[in-house]
């Protein structure tokens, strides 16, 4: 089953601004990922850390939604929204300027991550199977023999599957805009 | 506005192992915040007006809200008791 185009980020915002429940979800799974690894690998923050900041950074895009003045900028409203959090939390056990308390080469970090969101987007227009396989294998490091057994399939055709999959995912990159697309934001 | 570059295999793996998913819970307890805060709007309207549930709120504010099926994280039963102190 092939992967469905992805609602644009300025058309979730719209929508969950008129209270749309479905598109509220789909924003935390947009960007839930972003968040953690911002929380986890941009300040190396701990489980409890992490999600004391995670749940606060939705309640707060929940909340502050109608104050964003660019709906497709809801990528780095959020990054930066994230970003302060985990300062605040910092600077809440220890007194120190900003700049003393955010990681070192944090910009670099967080400009990966906002490649990987990209690359994720790009990924619905797989097919399922292919999304699976795939995020299973890089993402949550699975074995290709616990791939298998979760997606019943004989563990000796995941490696040639992920081949195929990223081939396919390489070339849906390269078809967008000759390899090149601008990201909302 | 960021770019979207031509990348090799190895790159590709790379950025989709740097999204792990989120532990188990936490994005389904993000996805129940507007049915939790029309939830927590609707109980601080009536408490305002019944006198009863203020005061059952305000000498057991945790029972109180998870009896009304709110889960009472520290960040809500902040917000609920300046609410009700308002």
């Amino acid at each position: 089953m092939q992967g469905s185009t992805p609602l644009t980020d300025q058309d979730l915002v719209a929508r969950c601004r008129d209270g749309d429940a479905e598109a509220w979800n789909l924003l935390v799974e947009r960007f839930s990922r972003y968040v953690y690894a911002i929380c986890i690998q941009g300040f190396r923050f701990g489980p409890e850390d992490a999600e004391d900041v995670f749940q606060d950074v939705f309640a707060r895009v929940y909340e502050q939604l109608d104050r964003l003045r660019d709906d497709g900028a809801i990528r780095p409203w959020i990054a930066q929204l994230t970003r302060r959090l985990c300062i605040d939390r910092i600077r809440s056990t220890r007194e120190a300027p900003v700049e003393e308390v955010e990681p070192e080469a944090f910009d670099d970090r967080l400009a990966e991550l906002d490649e990987a969101l990209a690359v994720r987007e790009m990924m619905a227009v797989l097919s399922e199977s292919c999304q699976e396989v795939l995020d299973r294998f890089f993402a949550r490091d699975e074995s290709y023999k616990t791939i298998g057994d979760a997606l019943d399939l004989p563990a000796g055709t995941i490696a040639s599957r992920i081949s195929r999959c990223l081939e396919k995912l390489k070339a849906v990159m390269e078809d967008s805009d000759a390899g090149a697309r601008p990201v909302d934001g | 506005m960021i770019r979207v570059k031509a990348y090799d295999i190895e790159q590709l793996a790379r950025l989709i192992g740097a999204l792990p998913p989120t532990p188990e819970g936490w994005v389904s307890a993000a996805q129940e915040l507007p049915r939790m805060r029309a939830g927590l709007d609707d109980l601080i309207a009536k408490a305002k007006t019944d006198a009863e549930l203020r005061a059952r709120l305000v000498a057991d504010l945790e029972s109180a809200l998870a009896e009304s099926g709110i889960s009472p994280t520290p960040r809500i039963l902040a917000e609920v008791r300046s609410r009700l102190a308002d």
